[in-house]
């Protein structure tokens, strides 16, 4: 029993596991191309990706406590049209609009969050829906027309720099700060995983569960709508079509970050390297000239690869586990 | 008439316990035959081995004249076994008729005979004297219904030993009666039937004759014109208390929980009441009510009507975040599944419930939790090399004193036990017994469900014995006698 004091070099290995995957990728990568490991490549594969790994930050929260959303690309696109039309046929004041966005992106996620505790169903089920809701609305709202035409200061959010670094990427890291500090360190935190671990147990432990997935809820909307205006403002144009999508690109980064499929487990610098896997894998298969579709299905077989992988290791753990008890019993026979 | 069914010397060991030692009984064909004794005699691990469900470690199994080493589920079944055990194996979407034909064939190579499956469900509860429409789906029907088409499962492929665990536990009074005397037609039509119960009206209205397990072991095979009540209980009981209980001083001290004619799920509709660093043990069969007597307690299932009084102040009890600030604290009867968090580690365990105790504003403070987990980790002595250690990975003994650990950090002074000890070795029971004890003697009040009798008896101060959601009796310490107690839970 007492070697467990000392951590295994193998639990250090699997617990970065997602990291050094990224490396083995760059250093593949770095063959390939001669100026991979440029600083301008890596700040531009940053910021590029700024708007996803905050995206993924709040998605992970939700995973992290067991459930899954399927809507979180059509909120997107909702809040992308609503933003765009704010901005541009009210000209209502740039901080205004980034308000009533974030309140947006909270009230669908609150929505989607009450009725799972009303019908008594999972958030899968639910998303299911509302993500077929948040598509019709958001078509409805932008008459399937491109906006344009935003304000300058808008375009600081996705486009600025500070000093010599963008400012996707220093407001990505320090929304990271922030929610690791949250995840690991505030009793709302812990309760995320609780809930992930074990929600019949959370709740005889007295923790107000409906409280604390509406409180998933709220940072998972802020999270999904600051990440969709950087994507606007990068992009110039706001359109019902951007955004769906993200959340299969999101899910599959949150699983090979270390995110278990069941909640409970996964840290937030892992998702951060799950999303960057997935970046530099698609940077590499454009480099390719792969098309759009082909790799959806490299995506498609990551995401099964992560699952299956999870769950694999779920069973394995089982099984030594159970081979644990087994042996001490043996001994504690003789 | 010979023998249908013949066991012999077979034992079954789980890791630490035997669970039926050196067991044989014959069942002749044509008969009633009853299996009883008290919860964990071996009744459940004999039925396994029968279906197929489990293998023994020694002995053989000899059916209609075949030897088995051990019955496979296939084997079973295509020699006539059927079992119906206490949560139904039916599918609640589908019809009468289709659940009575699962798994088998009825019509054509492709397509199901719809007709003659209604046709065949029909005459089968003809024949049985059932009113049934078999059209109706399996999910909508009563448990009393349900339980009927299971039968009728079990009589279309054709069983010849029908096994029923505790079939009247889980329906109404008014229809046990029409339950029983379909098992006396079952009879009569030729099929052997072992019925497990612990209801002695049941047991002397059917059963021809009845086996008596005790402690995994056979103790006797009698007619039933042989037997009496008192001396089944007796079979049953017969044990001398061999385990030793830690000796309390227990002072009458003021009520702290009042308990009025509180209903809940239309499971249970009891009084009683709780003194301070008393222990009140609950005594019951399985299906009393005892489990969902603490759910309701605890605001962790729907109070209906009645009253909960705290040191005489009426308490509102809605939810477990009520009951834990109002000091009630519950250990539940499944630790893996709501007693702990098996992934995590002890010292997350212990804090869980405490945290917001533990935080200044919204920040938890490492040094507050690991305090408190040093304090609550010594003060019930849970042995392990680091309190970062997974809960998963400790033995029952120390993951119960860890959820121990948890409700007891979350400052309650009531606690409701449910089962203490189950999956526990012999020698952290003691512990967990001791602990109980000190805690009682520091003014902890315990409320202890068990269906362990030496347990129940070693470690109240009072019992209050429950039957079909009601008290069947108090008994203060004086009183406390096993049958007394086994014929007030089977309402003799």
């Amino acid at each position: 029993m007492n070697k467990l004091k000392t951590p295994r070099w193998g639990d250090i290995l699997q617990s970065n596991m997602p990291w050094l995957i990224l490396a083995v990728l760059c250093v593949v990568f770095s063959f390939f191309t001669d100026h991979f490991f440029s600083l301008r490549n890596i700040v531009n594969i940053l910021n590029q990706n700024s708007y996803v790994i905050i995206a993924a930050m709040g998605i992970s929260l939700i995973m992290m406590s067991g459930s899954l959303d399927l809507s979180t690309g059509y909120q997107m696109s909702m809040v992308g049209v609503v933003s765009g039309l704010l901005l541009t046929r009210l000209a209502l004041p740039v901080p205004l609009v980034i308000f009533l966005a974030i309140l947006l992106g909270i009230a669908m996620n609150m929505a989607n969050a009450l009725l799972v505790h009303r019908m008594n169903l999972t958030l899968l089920m639910v998303t299911v829906g509302t993500m077929n809701i948040y598509q019709g609305l958001s078509y409805t709202i932008s008459d399937s027309m491109v906006i344009s035409g935003f304000p300058a200061a808008f375009k600081f959010l996705g486009q600025g720099y500070i000093g010599p670094v963008p400012f996707p990427i220093i407001l990505t890291a320090i929304l990271f700060v922030i929610m690791n500090i949250f995840l690991t360190r505030t009793y709302m935190g812990r309760y995320v995983y609780a809930l992930g671990g074990n929600a019949e147990a959370s709740r005889l432990a007295g923790i107000n569960v409906l409280g604390v997935k509406l409180m998933i809820a709220g940072i998972t909307g802020a999270f999904v709508a600051l990440s969709t205006l950087m994507l606007i403002s990068r992009l110039g144009t706001a359109q019902s079509s951007v955004g769906p999508g993200t959340e299969f690109t999101v899910i599959t980064g949150v699983l090979v970050g270390g995110v278990s499929i069941r909640g409970g487990e996964g840290r937030l610098s892992g998702v951060v390297a799950g999303i960057l896997i997935m970046a530099i894998l698609s940077n590499g298969m454009q480099m390719a000239n792969m098309g759009v579709y082909a790799q959806f299905i490299v995506k498609g077989a990551i995401m099964l690869l992560a699952i299956g992988f999870d769950v694999f290791q779920m069973k394995r753990r089982q099984l030594a586990q159970s081979a644990r008890r087994r042996e001490k019993e043996r001994t504690a026979k003789e | 008439m010979g023998a249908l069914l013949h066991l012999k010397n077979i034992t079954k060991r789980y890791p630490g316990v035997v669970a039926l030692d050196d067991v044989s009984l014959e069942v002749e064909a044509g008969e009633i035959h009853a299996l009883m004794g008290e919860n964990g005699a071996g009744k459940s691990t004999l039925i396994k081995i029968v279906s197929g469900a489990i293998k023994p470690e020694e002995g053989s199994i000899c059916l209609s004249g075949k030897t088995y080493a051990a019955m496979t589920p296939a084997i079973s079944n295509s020699e006539g076994v059927g079992v119906i055990y206490q949560e139904f194996n039916l599918v609640p979407s589908l019809s009468v008729a289709e659940n009575v034909f699962l798994g088998q064939k009825v019509g054509g190579r492709v397509f199901m005979d719809f007709a003659a499956m209604r046709r065949g469900a029909g005459d089968i509860f003809r024949d049985l004297g059932v009113e049934i429409n078999v059209d109706s789906q399996v999910g909508e029907l009563s448990f009393a219904k349900q339980q009927m088409v299971e039968i009728a499962k079990a009589v279309c492929k054709e069983a010849r030993l029908l096994i029923m665990d505790e079939p009247s536990a889980a329906i109404a009074q008014a229809e046990v009666e029409n339950m029983m005397r379909i098992v006396l037609r079952l009879r009569e039509k030729g099929v052997t039937v072992i019925y497990i119960s612990h209801r002695m009206e049941e047991i002397f209205r059917l059963a021809d004759r009845v086996t008596v397990l005790r402690d995994g072991r056979f103790i006797t095979t009698l007619p039933m014109s042989e037997v009496t009540r008192k001396n089944l209980i007796a079979l049953m009981v017969g044990r001398e208390m061999n385990e030793s209980f830690p000796a309390r001083a227990a002072a009458p001290q003021e009520v702290v929980l009042e308990v009025d004619r509180l209903c809940g799920n239309g499971d249970f509709d009891i009084s009683f009441s709780l003194r301070e660093g008393e222990i009140l043990g609950i005594a019951g069969l399985v299906g009393a009510g005892r489990t969902e007597l603490a759910k309701v307690l605890f605001g962790a299932a729907r109070m209906d009507s009645g009253e909960i009084r705290l040191n005489g102040k009426p308490a509102r009890i809605r939810s477990p975040r009520q009951a834990i600030a109002s000091g009630i604290g519950l250990i539940p009867e499944d630790r893996k599944d709501e007693g702990g968090f098996m992934d995590y580690s002890i010292l997350w365990n212990i804090s869980v419930m405490s945290l917001r105790r533990l935080s200044n504003w919204v920040f938890v403070s490492r040094e507050r939790e690991q305090k408190l987990g040093r304090h609550y980790g010594e003060l019930l002595r849970i042995k392990t090399p680091s309190y970062d250690q997974l809960l998963k990975n400790l033995s029952g003994g120390n993951q119960q004193k860890v959820v121990l650990a948890k409700v007891l950090a979350a400052q309650t002074n009531i606690i409701l036990f449910d089962e203490p000890t189950r999956g526990i070795d012999v020698g952290a029971k003691q512990e967990i017994y001791q602990l109980m004890n000190g805690l009682a003697a520091r003014g902890v009040s315990i409320i202890m469900i068990t269906s362990e009798m030496e347990e129940l008896i070693g470690m109240s101060d009072r019992i209050l014995v429950m039957r079909d959601g009601r008290a069947a009796g108090e008994l203060t310490r004086e009183e406390f006698d096993q049958r007394r107690i086994l014929e007030l839970a089977s309402g003799l």
